[in-house]
Parts: structure tokens; sequence; C-alpha cells
């Protein structure tokens, strides 16, 4: 399916970016910043986004850019005082729309100011991006000020000046139901140039997660792929603001030179605040605000609570140390030896085929009874490894499926793992997409519905509170919707529903950055002059992004256009874009008019009587002309019509069978009807005899008589 | 007894009341009529065979010669009723050889007539059939002009009819 997306809108060096697994140094800034930035920098000229705002390609701003999307400057026509600067986000990359939508023109201390945001041509790509314009930061990087040491942070201001403005901001979002998700040092900045006012920057240009490296995300979403990390909540943001704060106190990174896998190992057998912290000197009055912001287990981490009570200088309650769940003698797996069942899991998903040798033996099974001290998980293993050989021939019985399964039994609380990929249960829309649309193999991700993988680690979970559960509905019904086949269904309609921004992926359209159903009938309407208009406008893709994204009931429409006659396809196409057009008052579409008005000769001639064929035929280009698919809809499909012609059809075909009748019934078999005409004629000899032979009888009885 | 049911199916073709009746009729021309019984029983001659070699149920070729055998006869039988009607009379009748050609050329007209006519009937309804199925074609070629073929292949399909060209 990835296949069948147009070339050339992915920038080449984008494509090979977002890997199952991020081998790279953990660092402040994302590793694969700079394989996975999209934007060409290059010429084109100024670009006006919603006739106000001048993106000027030729000016950009690489000290503000984002992994994930490149920075210009952008100057306001209605008042050129602004100082503000554009984010070109990634096309195909899906972008966090409810929260620029939660937070436009909002003005929340903490927070860098969001000011507009829209698709505009983007000349350097040759398409339309998403341009998203925040207020200029005018004191730049935090990180960069104080590395060149232009302002001096240090641990007893950094709550007041740096923290609290933040923690206010994020408890402002949180409460719009939009967790930052992009907190790191190179993300934070001073809003004025007296540097004074710290803000966090952006954080809609990307999924939740994506751009941030593997140390700022907390363990269970740490081991997630980057698109995958999921939508999270305020305990991940807090859980940043903590590895922020160490960076940003100790002026590097003290595990920067660890690569990622290992550092996930370190954090997961020894902790992250001790895997994190434990080398370098932090502080002693941070210690314990560290531990409770860096706490693994998400029930104990710092909430808004903790971080106010900290930040007014109430008594804070020290994190209690627990243990961590581990194995007096390793297992060895590949080479690596592992303590925990956590650590395991992980690495196992890595090597599936091994990993299911391993899982499958005496010794891993007594390692995970005695070692790990936990009799029912090995019972459950054991389970796993014996349903798989039952199910030999189904995807049950294979190596990717039982370790996905064993994996969550291990670890229940890490993500959803599955042929390469690692996701949070909340992630998994990002997933689709980057999958799909920029490294063109979706194939992994359906299955994680088709498959139920997903229904392993929820059944995994202990307990499912109220967000889990509905995480779970969703899924159910995502998967419900691929099973599907016909128009507007199938995994098309997946990435749509599981993606709100994601923009339509249709060859028609996908140059034209299309998120929102408004913006779909004058995209078509402009592929018409581009396209091959051979083709029905209405792709896989079109139909599934309507279904997603408008509001009405348009399942009779997705009925008939999923019909094996072309004459009912074409009539739910034409009813479906003349229902948009209808309903969202779309102006006239002459190119849209003109393109469907070609392709419906099979609905014309779905009328038997040519008459009225040749009648529509000549209307269709008058009301072409007018742009109105409602009137071409009613000219079409006009009920009455319809009625009238099939009656007239039923008679035509009765007079036709009783004409065919009589002609049988006369040219019959050729000796029978000789038979019949000879009969007549000596019937018609003998009537002239005897007619004869009375009137002589008569005429000589009447002379002799006279 | 055992012979009844054969004796039964032996007379199934014969009408015992026709033969009687004929037989009747028969014996009171030949006590009252003879003379006439004479002409008519020499001159129906070529009825009776036309009777005999007409197979047919309707019996049409019987009706014909007949017809005109009766336009021959009958002049004669007249002139014995309104003349002289006695044997001597009907014996001259039926030995002079024009009478009897009169009453048989009329025989063989009505045999002839029964052999040309058929033809040309046959012909005429030829004609009329031809005509018939002709309009009708037109009338089926209309309705394809206005309805499209379709119009003719669900008819196809069920009787195995093709189109017409």
């Amino acid at each position: 399916m990835g296949a069948d997306l147009p070339g050339g809108l992915v920038p080449p060096e984008m494509e090979s970016s977002e890997g199952v697994e991020a081998e790279t140094d953990a660092g402040t800034a994302p590793p694969d910043t700079e394989e996975r930035s999209t934007p060409i920098l290059g010429g084109g000229g100024p670009v006006l986004l919603r006739d106000r705002f001048l993106v000027d390609t030729g000016k950009p701003l690489p000290e503000l850019d984002c992994p994930s999307a490149k920075a210009y400057a952008v100057e306001d026509r209605r008042d050129l005082s602004r100082h503000l600067y554009g984010l070109v986000c990634t096309p195909g990359l899906p972008i966090r729309i409810d929260a620029i939508r939660a937070i436009k023109d909002l003005d929340i201390r903490g927070i860098l100011p969001l000011v507009d945001w829209d698709a505009v041509t983007w000349p350097p790509l040759g398409q339309k991006a998403m341009v998203v314009i925040f207020q200029r930061p005018m004191g730049g990087r935090v990180a960069d000020r104080m590395a060149r040491k232009e302002v001096k942070i240090t641990e007893y201001d950094m709550p007041r000046r740096v923290i609290e403005p933040i923690t206010e901001g994020l408890q402002a979002i949180n409460n719009l139901d939009a967790p930052h998700r992009a907190i790191r040092p190179d993300n934070i900045y001073f809003l004025d140039e007296d540097m004074t006012d710290v803000v966090l920057g952006p954080f809609v240009v990307a999924p939740p997660g994506y751009d941030q490296a593997v140390l700022m995300e907390p363990i269970e979403r740490a081991m997630a792929m980057p698109a995958g990390r999921g939508k999270g909540n305020s305990r991940d943001d807090i859980f940043a603001i903590g590895v922020t704060m160490v960076l940003l106190l100790l002026g590097y990174n003290p595990v920067g030179k660890i690569k990622d896998e290992d550092l996930i190992h370190a954090r997961i057998e020894q902790g992250s605040y001790t895997a994190i912290c434990g080398t370098a000197r932090i502080p002693m009055q941070m210690i314990e605000p560290l531990r409770g912001m860096l706490a693994d287990d998400p029930t104990e981490r710092w909430d808004f609570n903790e971080m106010t009570n900290w930040l007014s200088g109430q008594k804070i309650n020290p994190i209690k140390k627990r243990p961590i769940d581990k194995a007096e003698n390793p297992f060895t797996f590949r080479g690596r030896k592992h303590l925990t069942a956590r650590s395991i899991a992980h690495h196992f998903c890595k090597h599936p085929s091994d990993a299911v040798r391993a899982a499958s033996s005496d010794e891993f099974q007594d390692w995970v009874k005695r070692g790990l001290d936990k009799g029912t998980i090995s019972d459950a293993i054991k389970g796993a490894v014996q349903a798989s050989k039952f199910h030999e021939e189904g995807h049950q019985g294979s190596d990717d499926f039982l370790v996905a399964r064993i994996s969550t039994i291990l670890d229940p609380k890490a993500p959803v793992r599955y042929k390469g990929l690692s996701f949070a249960p909340d992630g998994y829309g990002p997933v689709l997409a980057v999958q799909w649309v920029r490294n063109g193999d979706p194939q992994a991700a359906a299955e994680v519905l088709a498959h139920e993988v997903s229904a392993l680690w929820f059944t995994a979970q202990p307990r499912l509170h109220r967000e889990l559960a509905e995480l779970q509905k969703n899924l159910a019904q995502l998967r419900g919707l691929l099973s599907i086949q016909d128009p507007g269904y199938g995994l098309e309609r997946v990435l749509y529903e599981s993606n709100p921004s994601m923009a339509c992926q249709s060859p028609f359209v996908i140059k034209d950055c299309v998120s929102t159903i408004e913006q779909l009938l004058p995209a078509l309407d402009a592929a018409s002059n581009s396209g091959d208009t051979s083709t029905h406008p209405m792709d896989r893709h079109v139909s599934a992004f309507i279904a997603a994204r408008f509001g009405e009931d348009i399942h009779p429409h997705l009925r008939a256009l999923a019909s094996s006659r072309a004459e009912t396809s074409i009539v739910g196409m034409l009813s479906l874009l003349a229902f948009l057009q209808w309903k969202l008052r779309t102006p006239a579409v002459l190119g849209l008019s003109s393109w469907v008005g070609g392709l419906l000769g099979p609905a014309i001639n779905a009328y038997h009587n040519r008459q009225t064929r040749q009648e529509l035929e000549r209307d269709i280009p008058r009301l072409v002309r007018k742009g109105s698919l409602p009137e071409l809809f009613n000219l079409v499909d006009d009920a009455e019509k319809r009625r009238e012609d099939s009656e007239g059809f039923e008679t035509a075909q009765a007079e036709w069978l009783s004409a065919e009748e009589e002609i049988r019934d006369i040219e019959g078999a050729g000796e029978e009807r000789l038979t019949k005409a000879e009969r007549s004629g000596q019937q018609a000899a003998a009537m002239i005899s005897i007619t004869i032979a009375l009137t002589v009888v008569s005429v000589i009885l009447l002379i002799e008589t006279l | 007894m055992a012979m009844a049911p054969n004796a039964t199916s032996a007379s199934d073709g014969l009408n015992w009341n026709l033969v009687l009746g004929i037989g009747v009729i028969l014996m009171l021309l030949s006590i009252f009529a003879f003379p006439t019984l004479m002409v008519v029983g020499i001159g129906f001659l070529p009825t009776l065979v036309a009777y005999i070699c007409d197979r047919t149920e309707q019996k049409f070729a019987t009706f014909c010669v007949g017809g005109m055998n009766l336009c021959g006869v009958f002049p004669y039988v007249v002139h014995l009723w309104t003349d002289d009607h006695s044997v001597p009379a009907a014996t001259e009748v039926i030995s002079d050889v024009f009478s009897l050609f009169v009453m048989y050329a009329a025989a063989g007209f009505g045999w002839m007539m029964f052999l040309a006519i058929p033809p040309v009937i046959s012909s005429f309804l030829q004609v009329l059939a031809q005509s018939r199925v002709k309009t009708l074609r037109t009338l089926q070629r209309d309705i394809v002009e206005e309805w499209g073929p379709e119009v003719s292949v669900a008819t196809d399909d069920d009787d195995g009819i093709s189109p017409p060209a």
C-alpha cells in the first residue's frame, strides 16, 4: 500500500531515519535530529499565510529549528513590530493539531505563544506544508546561553527562574489535555532579550515524544520507537523536567557517551535516577526533588502538587527507595547478562528467533521461576510456548507473535512490541503514519490490529483504569474498521482516525496538505488540472479521509461507492462529493465537476432509454460549467426519471417479447406452415365447390319451377 | 361370449346408424324412385371414388369432387323428374356418352379445383405472413433503437432468441 505513495514528497534523508530502534548516542538533543529534519533550506521567496504573515523562505533561523521542523523568519504585515518565526512541519508527519487549536492565541506563562498556523505552498519542497507561527524567543535557547556563560543559573536560581514558570505552563496546558512531551534543554527559551522570562518551546510540530532523546523519556516510553511514545501525561513531562534540570545544572550530559540501548539497559537494571545521575555531582538540595521527578514508577513520581510544594519551599516527602526486582544470578541472552524481567523482555524483542529458542528452554523458565521468583509468569510463558506450537500454522504460531506475548507477560508496562515496532498503546496512530507514509511499509502496524497484538498488552495489565479501557476500546474500533475492505474503511481509515492531523495521502491531493475536510474539494478541483482525470478521483485515501473527517452519516454513499456495478459506484462517488459540496457550502468546483462529469458514462448508460441518455449528455456540460456537483447529481440520479425509465423499459421488453413470439409463431416450422396453408386451400376449394353446386341446384330448380 | 369383444372392435369404425339410414333410403329409392337411383348411382361414381381415395378426416376432396359432380348430375335427375321418370329413360341417360361425359367432366373439374386452389391459397397466406413478420421486425427494431439492445437480452437469456438483425 505504501508503494502507492508518490515519490519525491519525502526528502531522501527522511526515509531511513525512522528506524525501528534508534542506535544513537543519548544526548540532550535527539540523536537522529539531523536525519529526521525535513524541510530543505533554499530560496523561493516569501510565502503568505492567512493574508497576513509573510514567511520568508530565504531567511532560515537554524538557531530556532526543531528536530522535525525548520524555522524561518516571519513578518506580521499588520504589525511590523512583532517578532515572529514559523516552523515548517515535515509533510507526512502527524502534528498535534488538537494541541495547536487548544493553545492558539492563549497567553500562557511558561509556554511559547502560538500565533497562527495553516498549510501554505512551500517552494523549497514544491508542495504545501503546515507552517506554525510562534512568537520569537528573543533571548535564544537557555542551554546555549548557559553554555556560552552569557547567563548563570545556579542550583539556587533554577527552581524559581526556570522550573517554576515552565511548571506553571505545563499545568495550564495539562488542563487543556495537551501534555508537552517535548521538554529538553534545547527546547527551553528566554522569551525576552533580558533573559528573564523562561518558556517551553514548540511541542506541536511532531507526534508527542517524537523529538525526544531516549534519555528524556520515562523508561516505559523510552523503550518505544520515537513515533510510538504516545501522548502521555503530566508525569512524563515532570520526568523530562527532572532530566532537563540535571543537564542544565551539570552543563553536560553525564550519559552522553552511552549508547541508547546500553542506557536503557542500565536504567532498567539500576533505575533511571541512578543510571543518569549515578556518576555526576548533583547538588545536595536537588537530590531529593530529582529522585521524585525521575522515579521510574509513575505512581511514585512527583505530580504538580509535589512540584508546587517544592517550589514554594514546603516540606517534601522523600521517595522511598524500593529495590528493583532482580534475580541473583543473571540470564545470558546473546552475550548480554540480564537480571530483570524487563531487561530480558526488551532484549528478546530485538531478536525474535533467538528469543523463542531461549524462552522455550527449561533453563530460562527455571530462571524466571526461581531466579526472579515469579512462578506464575514462568507458567504463563510455558503456556504461551505451548499455545504457539498448537497454532503453528497461523499467525499465533509465528516467532514474532510469541515474542510479543512473552515480552508482555514478562513486562506488562513496557510498550506493545511486534515485528520491530514498539509503541505505547496511546501511540499507535503516529506509528502507523510514520511506518506507512514515511517508511512505506504499514504491514507490521496493520498486523498489530489484525492479529490483536495490542490485546495481549491489555490482557497482561493487572488492572485497566478508565484511560486504558478507553484506549482498548479505541483500538478495538480501529480493528473493526481495518477488517472492512470497502472504500472508506481499511487501513486508510485507520490511518486518518488514529491521526486527527494527518493530511490526505491520496496522490491527487498529497501535495496540497489537505488536513481538514473543507480543504478537500478545492484540492481535488485543483488536481483536476494536473492529475489523470481518466481515473476515479475518489480513491481509497480520499474516501477514508472523508469518512474520518466528515461529521455526517455517509454510510449509504460508501455502500454505493463499494458496489461492484460501475454505474452504482460512480453515482455513489458523485453523491458523496455532492453531499460534501452542499453541506460545506464549497463554492463552484469547475475542474472537479468536469472531471466527475467525464466519468459519468456508466451512470448515464444505466438509463435504458436512449433519448434520456442523449438528454443527459446534452445537459451535463451545462452543469459542469456551473461547477455544481449537487445539481449534477440531481440530473444524473433523478428518482422520478429512473422510475419512468425502468417502467418504460419493462413495457418495451414485454412488447419486444410479444412481437418475437408472434414472429416465431408465424415463421414456425416450414413443413407445418405448408401443411397448414395446403389444408386451408383444400378447405377453400371444397367450400367453392359446394357453393357452386348449391348455386347450380338452386338455379335449375328455380328454372324448372317457373 | 369370447367373440363379443372382437366383434365390438371390428365394428368400431362403422356408424351402423348411418349405414342403416342409407340402406333404408336406398331401399325406399329403389322402390319409389329407382330411375333416379340409377342415374345418381352411376353419376356419382367419381364422388364415391374420391370418398374412398380421400383418407383425410375432413374429406375436403370428397366435398370438392362431390359438389361439382352434383352440378353435372343434377340437370339429368331433374330431367327425369320433369319429363319421364322411368327405367328406360334412366337407362337412356346413363347409356348416353355425352351425359356421362358431362357428369364425369364436372367431377373432374372438381378434382382439378381441389388440386389447383390450395397452392394459390398457400401463396396468398405466405405473402400475408411475410408482411406481418416485416411489420413486427420493424417494431422490434424501433424498440431496440429507443431502449438499446438490452431490451432483447433478457428475453434471449430466457428463451434463447437471437436479437433481431
